[in-house]
């Protein structure tokens, strides 16, 4: 095919440069092809942090580093598979709250790793809260608006990008908070979700803030609610849900974690790498325009992390009633 | 004229050298995945995503626009050479598409796809450079209960996609809706019918399905038929359509380019739906109808228009709304975040260049689409003349790379190898596989509206009545259904079936 | 007689799936029509197939006839042993430890190992051969690497039609593994062992 050539000569001239001499590694680790396993199907936030870390690390580490996506069953299956390779250094996942807090709880028994103990958590990459959206059509600004109209007779309808997920079980927790059960609309993701919400037709949404940003900025959508600590820094003008009276703070993460045995020499240094990468202004621009605040944490920092959440999740996944069998 | 003055600037953008060959380069790739059997613009794109940092974001978005778009067009050479579908709106393509080639028709067949395709594309995208905006509303106006109907509407329809009996057909449109519940439920995130296999909550694969019912079920039959193949490989005909063929073809490229621009701005489902209700519009309106069946030119002409356009018109909703119609959308979306544009109402004012030279590099691509495939149809004709006995083991190794490299499971070659299996019975029973693929396709996703709707009225099922836009398209459906299961007309389909026959 | 072989068989396989699924469907909540269970719609979809089985074969009484070539006895025997040993070669596989038992593996060997011996039969080649050698390639795939599992599999699916040739055959394995090198490692770079990992 005659296509081939040209497009390697492009790939050559455009991409490669950068990276030449990417062959010439000196240490023992890395010298081959790095893999990032990517629980999600292609296209999704996780993916493309992923694919962005995938490309800074192949600068920074000398080696081919490639995001190969292994979606499935909550991105437990991806998970599982890399809890099961050789602990040699080049296959990693991008954990996840998904996979690694709630997923355990709640397919149970079906996950056969330990989200903590069969995994040695390398680096946390990215954190972002949850915000809560409503249609300008709706006439909810706040979340006391919310709250009053979910006690309502008629109830109150809020969106998700789909069961089982961070933005699901702030619903639950929002509900029980509330004293009224909110009626969750699942979706198969965030953009039917959001375009359900911009069309009117649900009036709030449960969302992460890297896929709501966009709308917010636009006006398309009005941010009720941040799902944060503290006010965030790209949305300064959104109020929390704790200066709003409701004690919730819910943020989604996804980091990069080895799986258990690896040595811990290379662990360090892939957590070196991805801080240093992280800490890129240019990078950090980026990832603040999602609205995401990139992680700082060393390895063992991490690990406690995981630990935490898994903790935290556990109860509230069980008490949302929520299963996958 | 606003609207020329924008088109030209976004012309003065796709034709910059750099522009012009990464719209190539897309179109090739794109035109190369689209044969290859299994591997999807989705994985495609999402490998070749890094390539595109590097550049800036208008040339970022031509180069995977085109890829997406090519992939559309090469999806119909497998369909009509080797009754191999790689996506929902080739099904269809394979009907008369493969007919024709065996007919000794696969060139005319080819370049209709071709010229087709260029047509659509051409007038899809000045809808979308004229009243892309306007036909947000046209989105935004569909609720879930709308969405459920045309679903629905488009399943009973599916149902005059078989050649025999309406109810075997109506019970295999069933049997994909039935097979499309296995997996995940979205709403409660259970398991459903998936016996513990990880593999299958995500559902049954499309790719596994088509590959084993329409390719692999299709080698074991033809090897069962060695007369069949040597009419097969003896054939190759002439390149070019005749004048009637063309005269013919005319009318059904224009409805399918209507059909297909409407769909494809609903998104998910809009697009797929495109193809297969240009096929059955063209089999009840068209001058060829009679021929249905066994390869008429109509039935390829129209929903190829017909996908081409709604791939075109897909675009609305990103462009307008920020919101991706499908999965190669989606990471659309990623590569533009990753260059620090917000897709979304604003693009148009805040990056011109971006929005019309998409537009323009649209039109572009499809021009370079059609230059590229025109003269490569007297190739892929050649291969027809390849002997079929060296043609089923290459067709059966480049199904099972395909399928394999899709999830890098072997989990889905056994699940091919038991669907060619389940494909040659069914075929031997006259159970036909097309209307089996879309009730796959579309009833998961009528499932979802059709729950929605229901949560969000409460469990009043008098929304889909109250609603014009549903209780227009039920109205539809429930003629269609009578129409079809009325004996006197069962009676007219079998006799026309003879006289085509 | 006007019966519809086929469509009495269709009509049974409809039937059969209706029945198998309705009965695995009793394991999920069917909920109300206002919060529908996951077992709402497979009620609907399973329901509505079985009652369309059944019009299958009221139909399939009147409208024929249409016969189907009956099997050999031949062709019975060897479909039957293929299921059966099949069956118990992927359950043995799947109790073994190491590769044999490892990930979808078994299954593999099952589905292998039952067309084989289904395909003793002449007129069963087309059908089980191919299935066989589609397996074969799967099977191998991950271990033996892309170069062996494409000449295992053609080398096999060649057995299904008497045209070939040896010299043919080995022609074709050479182009075919230069092409897909070409195509899908060079080109694509789809992530697939080559050559054989140990």
């Amino acid at each position: 095919m005659s296509w081939a050539l040209s497009r390697r000569a492009m790939l050559a001239s455009t991409v490669a440069a950068p990276f030449a001499g990417r062959r010439a590694a000196a240490q023992s680790w890395p010298s081959q092809t790095v893999r990032i396993v990517v629980p999600f199907a292609p296209g999704g936030t996780t993916d493309l942090v992923a694919r962005l870390v995938a490309a800074g690390l192949q600068e920074r580490l000398g080696v081919t580093v490639v995001a190969d996506n292994r979606p499935g069953a909550g991105a437990t299956l991806g998970s599982e598979q890399v809890a099961r390779s050789a602990p040699d250094g080049y296959t990693l996942v991008m954990s996840n709250i998904a996979s690694h807090a709630i997923g355990p709880t709640l397919y149970g028994n079906r996950v056969r790793y330990d989200p903590v103990k069969d995994f040695a958590h390398a680096a946390l990459v990215v954190t972002n809260p949850s915000v809560w959206v409503a249609s300008p059509s709706s006439g909810i600004r706040t979340l006391a608006d919310a709250a009053a109209r979910a006690r309502s007779p008629a109830g109150l309808d809020v969106a998700t990008s789909g069961a089982g997920s961070s933005n699901h079980m702030m619903v639950v927790r929002m509900s029980q908070l509330v004293g009224k059960e909110m009626n969750h609309i699942p979706f198969r993701g965030a953009g039917p979700a959001m375009q359900a919400v911009i069309a009117g037709q649900v009036p709030m949404m449960s969302d992460s803030l890297p896929s709501a940003a966009s709308h917010i900025r636009q006006g398309s959508v009005v941010a009720v609610g941040m799902a944060s600590a503290a006010r965030h820094p790209a949305f300064p003008d959104v109020p929390t849900f704790r200066e709003q009276g409701f004690d919730l703070a819910s943020d989604s993460w996804f980091g990069l974690s080895f799986p258990a045995g690896t040595p811990a020499g290379i662990v360090e240094r892939l957590n070196r790498e991805t801080r240093a990468f992280l800490a890129n202004p240019d990078i950090r621009g980026r990832f603040a325009e999602l609205g995401g605040t990139p992680g700082d944490l060393t390895a063992e920092g991490y690990t406690e992390f995981v630990q935490r959440e898994v903790a935290v999740w556990a109860p509230l996944v069980q008490a949302s009633g929520a299963t996958a069998d | 004229m606003d609207l020329f003055a924008n088109l030209a600037h976004g012309f003065s953008v796709a034709l910059t050298l750099n522009n012009l060959m990464f719209c190539l380069i897309g179109c090739l790739i794109g035109t190369a995945i689209g044969v290859l059997p299994g591997i999807g613009p989705v994985a495609t794109i999402s490998l070749l995503l890094p390539i595109t940092f590097g550049q800036p974001a208008t040339t970022a978005i031509i180069m995977l626009a085109g890829i997406y778009y090519g992939a559309q067009y090469g999806g119909s050479t497998t369909a009509i050479l080797l009754n191999l579908p790689g996506e929902v709106s080739s099904v269809v393509t394979t009907l008369e598409g493969y007919k024709m080639a065996r007919n000794g028709r696969a060139g005319a067949a080819l370049t209709v796809a071709a010229l087709g395709s260029f047509f659509a594309g051409t007038v899809s995208t000045l809808v979308v450079a004229a009243s892309g905006p306007l036909l947000t509303s046209v989105a935004l106006s569909f609720g879930p209960a709308d969405y459920f109907s045309l679903m629905f509407l488009g399943l009973v329809i599916s149902a005059v996609l078989a050649q025999g009996s309406v109810v075997k057909s109506i019970g295999m449109v069933t049997l994909g809706v039935s097979l499309g519940m296995v997996g995940t439920d979205v709403q409660t995130g259970q398991q459903r019918f998936t016996f513990g296999i990880p593999e299958l909550s995500d559902g049954v694969g499309f790719a596994s399905m088509a590959m084993g019912m329409f390719g692999i079920a299709e080698i074991i039959s033809n090897l069962e038929r060695p007369e069949a193949r040597s009419v097969m490989s003896g054939k190759i005909g002439k390149l070019m359509m005749t004048r009637e063929e063309f005269k013919r073809a005319t009318p059904a490229v224009l409805r399918g380019t209507l059909v297909g621009t409407m769909l494809g701005i609903l998104p998910g489902g809009g697009a797929a739906l495109s193809s297969f209700g240009s096929y059955m519009m063209e089999r009840k309106v068209s001058k060829g109808r009679h021929e249905f069946g066994t390869g008429a030119i109509e039935g390829v002409a129209g929903p190829e228009s017909a996908n081409n356009a709604a791939s075109q018109t897909s675009f609305i909703p990103l462009l307008t709304l920020g919101i991706p119609a499908n999965a190669v959308m989606a990471l659309m979306v990623g590569a533009l975040i990753i260059q620090g544009i917000q897709p979304g109402p604003r693009m148009v004012e805040a990056q011109p260049d971006l929005f019309w030279g998409l537009i323009a590099s649209m039109w572009v691509g499809n021009l370079m689409l059609l230059v590229i495939n025109l003269p490569m149809i007297g190739m892929w004709v050649k291969l027809l003349a390849v002997p079929y006995r060296y043609m089923y083991p290459s067709i059966m190794i480049f199904c099972a790379i395909g399928i394999y490299s899709l999830q890098n499971n072997v989990f889905d070659v056994y699940q091919t190898a038991l669907f060619g299996v389940f494909g040659y019975m069914a075929s031997k029973l006259r159970l036909e596989a097309a209307p089996m693929l879309i009730g796959f396709v579309l009833g998961p996703m009528m499932e979802e509206h059709l729950r929605r709707a229901m949560l969000l009225s409460r469990g009043d099922a008098m929304v889909f009545f109250e609603r014009p836009i549903s209780a227009t398209m039920l109205g539809i459906a429930a003629i269609a259904l009578i129409a079809m299961l009325l004996p006197a007309l069962r009676k007219g389909k079998d006799s026309a079936l003879q006289e085509g026959g | 007689m006007k019966l519809n072989t086929k469509d009495l068989l269709s009509a049974a396989l409809l039937i059969s799936l209706a029945a198998a699924g309705l009965w695995l469907n009793m394991d999920h909540t069917l909920g109300t029509a206002r919060r529908m269970g996951p077992g709402y719609m497979p009620a609907l979809s399973f329901g509505l197939l079985l009652f369309l089985g059944i019009g299958v074969l009221l139909l399939g009484l009147f409208n024929g006839p249409d016969p189907i070539k009956m099997w050999t006895p031949a062709e019975w025997g060897f479909l039957f042993a293929g299921a059966v040993i099949g069956t118990t070669a992927g359950m043995m596989a799947g109790g073994m430890s190491g590769w044999i038992g490892q990930g979808w593996n078994p299954l593999g060997i099952g589905l292998f190992v039952g067309c084989m011996v289904a395909s003793v039969v002449k007129s069963w080649r087309p059908l089980f051969l191919i299935t066989a050698a589609f397996c074969l390639f799967g099977l191998v795939l991950e271990t033996l690497g892309l170069m062996a599992s494409i000449t295992l599999a053609v080398v096999l699916s060649a057995f299904a039609d008497e045209t070939h040739h040896p010299k043919g055959v080995v022609g074709l394995v050479i182009f075919l593994c230069a092409l897909c090198w070409a195509v899908f490692i060079w080109e694509l770079d789809i992530r697939v062992p080559v050559w054989p990992v140990f």
